[in-house]
C-alpha cells in the first residue's frame, strides 16, 4: 500500500529497522487485536514492551556507554522512522514517554541514576512515563506540578493531566515548578501520596491516567540534575523530543487513513465511475496529500533541527502546530471520501481519527505552540498584561 | 559525479578573485526587478554591459555545453560561482533573467537542432538576447494545448496570426518563445509548434497591461502576420506539445527555486508581520500573535517542500515534474493565506496611507497574492496532476482529446444547446 511521495530514501540500516518494526506491529498487535482490546479484551501484555524492546524502541536516545546508540548517527532520527510505523498501525504503549525518560536521563542522569534505571528501560522490563501537562492541557514546564523543600527531601504536589500509561509505570519523570525555577525528578510509583487514575479518552489505542501527588516526599537522590535554569533547559529538550516523536507517529497514522481513503475512492462506484474520477473528490485528496507531505517534512525537519541543537525549539513547534491541524483535517477529509462507511464501528477511520486528535493535544495543541512561537518573533509575552487590557488570554 | 572538494573551493576563490577585479560590490539599496519604473533604456544597457564582462570571462553559462558558448562544467561548478557572486554586482535580468536562463534555454537545449542552439545560446550568454515565453492567450491558460495562435505554411515561410498575454516582461525581450497552432485537423495536442519570434519586428505590437495593484509586469501581444523561416522552428513541426512538457517542469522548478522565504533559525521570521503588528500598535494581541504564527508556519512549510522537492529531483528515481506542484500547490493555496494575515493585522488603518505616498507591502501583497495560484499552473492544475499523476486516480472524461481541434472548438461553442439545434447558426 505505501507508495513514496516526498519521504527520502532512508538508508539501508534504518530501512532494516522501519521493516524489523513493522513486522512486529503486524505480529504482536495488528488491528483486530486492538478492536477487541477496546471492546474490554486484552490489553498489551508486559512482554509487548519488552519485544518492542528487542528492536532497539527504548535504547536510541541512551549514551553508547549504558548501552544505547543510534543507527543514524541521530538517536532521535532513529526513533522517529519506528513512531513512523507505530503510528501507521496504531501501536499501544509508551512508546514517546519512555524515550522522553531516556533522554531525559541521558543529558541529566547522574551515574546511578543511570545504573538503576536505564538499563530496565531500555529492555523494556522497565516502565516509566512523563507527568508534565497542567490540568487546562498546557505543557510549560512546572505548571502542572509544584515542588518544594522539605525536611529529608522535597515536597511535591499537584496533579498532572494526559499521562500516558501511567497504570503500567514504575517511575515517573516529573516536571514541577516553584517560585525558584523548575525541578525534575525521578520518581518511583510507589510513593504515599501519588495516586493514578485511568481516565477514558477519545483514543482506544492508548491509555491515559491522571496523576495526583499529594504531598509526596521524595529523597534528595530522586532529584535530576540541577534545579533552575539548567532543569527549565532539559524539560524544554524534553518538549522537543516528545513533538517529534509524537509527530512521527502521528505521519504513519496519517499515511494509513489517507491509503484507504484513496483506495476508497478508486473501488467505490457512483454515477457510473469510481467516485475518485470526480475532480470534487480528487481534489479534496491532493489538498489532503499535500497536507500529508508537508507534515512529513517537516517532522524531518524538527528530527534534525532538535539532534543539531539548531533551530530545535523553533521548528519542534512549526511542526507541532502544523501536524496537529493538518492532520485533524486530513481525518475529516478521509471521513468525508468515507461518507456513511466512516461512521460505523467496523471501519477502521474512526480509530485513526480518534488517534489523530488526541496527538495533536499530547504535548501541547497547535494554538499553544503557536503562542509559544511568539517568542521567536521578539514579541511581547501575551500572557503578562500590561494594565491596559492587552493580552490577558495566554493558554 | 561529485567533484573534489579542493577543485571547487579553488574555483570558487578564483572567481572571487576576478568578479573583485571588475565588478562592482552588491549595494543593498541597488533596485532590482523589471517593473518599467526601474528598467530603463540606461538599466538595460547597463546590465548587458555586466553579462558582457562575465561571458569574456567565461564566467556564463558555466554548466552549459561548450559547443554553445558554455564553459561545460557542473552545476557544483555554477553553485560555486554563485556563492563567490553573491557579494558582487553581476548582471540583474528581473523576471526575464529567470525566463531565460531557467526555462526557455533549458528547455531549447532539449528539443532545438544544433543549428538553432549555435544561432541563439552565444547570443544569451554575451546578454544580446533576453527570452520570454509566449505562451498563454486570452482564450488559453490552463489548457495550454487549446492554443488558438496559428502558423500558417506559406511556401517556405510560416505566417503568425494571433495573440498572447501573461507574458511577464515581454517589453524589455528580445525573443519569445511562441507556442501556436500549425494544423487544425488533429486533436490538440498534436498540431502544436514552438518557434522564435523575434520581439522587434513588422507586425508585432507589444502592450504593457496595467496590473490591479497598479504594476505593471504582464503584457499582451498582438501578432498580425508576422514572418517566419523553418529556422525559427524549435523541435519538431506538429509535435511542440513533447517541448511545452519540458517546459512546464522548468517553470515549475524556477517557481520553488525563487519563491523561498527566509525562514527558520536565527534569521527573522515574518519579519515583515512582526514589523506591522507593531505599526499598528498591536504586537501584544495573543490573535495577532497566533495570526503571525500561522504565517511563519506557511513560510516554514514552503521552504521545507521546495527543498524536499529540489533533493529529490536531483538523487532522480521518481517523477520530480509531479512531485514540483507540492510546493506550488502550498505557495497557491499559502500565499494568498498569508497575505490575508497582513490585511487582518493591518485592520482599517492597514488600508490607509498618507496621501501622494506608495500603498504599504502589505496592500500591494493582499492584491498581488493570487498571482501564486494562477501564473505558472493554476491551484486547480496541480491539484489535477497531484491526483492523476502522483496518487493515480483516474482522468476525467475529456471531450478534446482525440477529435480534431477545429472541430473541438465548434462543439464547445455549442455545449449545452439542444440536440436538434447543434450546428445552425444563431
Amino acid at each position: 500500500m505505501r507508495c513514496p511521495i516526498l519521504d527520502l530514501p532512508l538508508s539501508d540500516d534504518l530501512d532494516i529497522l522501519r521493516a524489523a518494526t513493522l513486522r512486529f506491529t503486524q505480529r504482536e498487535w495488528p488491528i483486530e487485536k486492538l478492536r477487541a482490546a477496546a471492546d474490554g479484551g486484552p490489553a498489551i501484555e508486559a512482554g509487548y514492551v519488552q519485544r518492542a524492546a528487542e528492536l532497539g524502541w527504548f535504547a536510541a536516545l541512551a549514551p553508547e556507554e549504558d548501552g544505547g546508540g543510534s543507527i543514524s548517527g541521530s538517536g532521535l532520527v532513529d526513533a522517529a522512522v519506528v513512531a513512523v510505523e507505530r503510528g501507521r498501525s496504531l501501536q499501544p504503549g509508551p512508546f514517546v514517554p519512555m524515550n522522553v525518560v531516556v533522554a531525559a536521563l541521558a543529558r541529566e542522569g547522574s551515574p546511578a541514576q543511570r545504573a538503576a534505571v536505564l538499563p530496565g528501560l531500555m529492555a523494556g522490563t522497565t516502565v516509566a512515563t512523563w507527568a508534565a501537562a497542567g490540568s487546562a492541557g498546557t505543557w510549560g514546564a512546572g505548571e502542572a506540578i509544584r515542588w518544594a523543600r522539605a525536611p529529608g527531601g522535597y515536597a511535591l504536589a499537584g496533579t498532572a493531566c494526559l499521562v500516558q500509561d501511567a497504570d503500567r509505570a514504575d517511575y515517573f519523570l516529573i516536571t514541577a515548578g516553584a517560585s525558584d525555577g523548575i525541578s525534575q525528578f525521578l520518581v518511583p510509583a510507589q510513593m504515599p501520596g501519588l495516586c493514578v487514575r485511568p481516565v477514558g479518552s477519545i483514543d482506544l489505542s492508548r491509555s491515559f491516567c491522571e496523576v495526583q501527588l499529594t504531598d509526596v516526599i521524595v529523597p534528595d537522590d530522586a532529584l535530576l540534575g540541577q534545579p533552575g535554569t539548567a532543569a527549565a533547559a532539559a524539560a524544554e529538550h524534553e518538549l522537543q523530543v516528545a513533538c517529534v516523536l509524537t509527530v512521527a507517529e502521528t505521519i504513519g497514522a496519517m499515511e494509513q487513513d489517507f491509503q484507504l481513503a484513496l483506495q476508497y475512492a478508486r473501488d467505490r462506484i457512483a454515477f457510473g465511475r469510481p467516485i475518485g474520477s470526480f475532480q470534487a473528490v480528487k481534489h479534496l485528496l491532493a489538498d489532503t496529500s499535500l497536507l500529508l507531505e508537508s507534515s512529513r517534512t517537516l517532522c524531518d525537519a524538527a528530527a534534525r533541527a532538535v539532534s543539531n541543537g539548531d533551530a530545535g525549539p523553533e521548528l519542534a513547534s512549526v511542526a507541532k502546530a502544523y501536524v496537529g491541524d493538518s492532520a485533524i483535517q486530513l481525518g475529516q477529509n478521509c471521513f468525508q471520501v468515507f461518507s456513511g462507511i466512516g461512521f460505523t464501528w467496523e471501519h477502521d477511520h474512526h480509530l485513526y481519527l480518534r488517534r489523530l486528535t488526541m496527538d495533536a493535544a499530547l504535548y501541547g495543541d497547535p494554538a499553544w505552540h503557536r503562542t509559544r512561537l511568539a517568542r521567536f518573533y521578539g514579541l511581547p509575552d501575551a500572557s503578562i498584561s500590561d494594565g491596559d487590557g492587552h493580552g490577558a488570554a495566554n493558554r | 559525479m561529485a567533484q573534489p572538494t579542493a577543485d571547487l573551493e579553488e574555483y570558487r576563490d578564483r572567481a572571487r578573485a576576478w568578479l573583485a577585479e571588475r565588478l562592482e560590490p552588491r549595494r543593498l539599496d541597488d533596485p532590482a526587478g523589471a517593473d518599467p519604473a526601474h528598467w530603463t533604456q540606461e538599466r538595460d544597457q547597463r546590465e548587458r554591459a555586466i553579462q558582457r564582462i562575465l561571458f569574456d570571462g567565461g564566467y556564463a553559462g558555466i554548466a552549459w555545453p561548450k559547443e554553445y558558448g558554455g564553459q561545460g562544467l557542473t552545476a557544483a561548478h555554477q553553485q560555486a560561482f554563485d556563492e563567490a557572486a553573491r557579494g558582487f554586482r553581476v548582471a540583474e535580468f528581473g523576471i526575464l533573467g529567470r525566463t531565460t536562463w531557467g526555462i526557455c534555454v533549458p528547455t531549447m537545449l532539449a528539443h532545438a537542432s544544433p543549428a538553432f542552439l549555435t544561432r541563439h545560446v552565444p547570443r544569451v550568454l554575451a546578454g544580446e538576447e533576453l527570452w520570454v515565453q509566449f505562451f498563454s492567450e486570452p482564450e488559453a491558460g490552463s489548457d495550454l494545448a487549446g492554443v488558438r495562435t496559428r502558423a500558417t505554411r506559406d511556401g517556405d515561410r510560416w505566417i503568425l496570426r494571433g495573440s498572447k498575454v501573461w507574458s511577464s516582461g515581454a517589453y524589455y525581450a528580445d525573443y519569445g518563445l511562441c507556442l501556436a497552432r500549425t494544423n487544425w485537423d488533429v486533436p490538440k495536442h498534436r498540431g502544436l509548434t514552438w518557434f522564435a519570434v523575434k520581439v522587434d519586428q513588422p507586425g508585432i505590437e507589444v502592450k504593457p497591461l496595467r496590473q490591479l495593484n497598479d504594476r505593471s509586469e504582464f503584457c499582451q501581444e498582438f501578432f498580425d502576420d508576422v514572418e517566419l523561416t523553418d529556422d525559427d522552428v524549435i523541435g519538431e513541426v506538429d509535435h511542440g506539445w513533447t517541448v511545452a512538457r519540458t517546459m512546464l517542469v522548468m517553470e515549475r522548478q524556477v517557481g520553488a527555486r525563487t519563491r523561498m522565504r527566509p525562514v527558520a533559525g536565527g534569521r527573522r521570521p515574518a519579519a515583515d508581520l512582526v514589523s506591522l503588528a507593531r505599526q499598528a500598535g498591536r504586537e501584544h494581541d495573543p490573535r495577532v500573535q497566533d495570526l503571525i504564527a500561522r504565517a511563519h508556519i506557511l513560510d516554514v512549510v514552503q521552504a521545507e517542500l521546495s527543498t524536499r522537492v529540489q533533493e529529490l529531483a536531483a538523487a532522480g528515481g521518481r517523477d520530480a515534474a509531479s512531485l514540483a506542484c507540492y510546493p506550488k500547490l502550498a505557495a497557491g493555496t499559502g500565499t494568498p493565506a498569508r497575505a490575508l494575515i497582513g490585511i487582518e493585522i493591518g485592520g482599517g488603518p492597514g488600508l490607509t496611507w498618507p496621501g501622494g505616498a506608495s500603498p504599504p507591502a502589505g496592500v500591494s501583497d493582499y492584491l498581488g497574492a493570487r498571482a501564486q495560484s494562477i501564473a505558472g499552473g493554476t491551484n486547480e492544475m496541480m491539484r489535477n496532476v497531484i491526483s492523476e499523476r502522483v496518487l493515480g486516480l483516474p482522468r476525467e472524461p475529456s471531450y478534446d482529446t482525440d477529435r480534431p481541434f477545429s472541430e473541438v472548438v465548434r462543439r464547445a461553442a455549442e455545449w449545452g444547446r439542444p440536440e436538434g439545434t447543434r450546428g445552425k447558426a444563431g
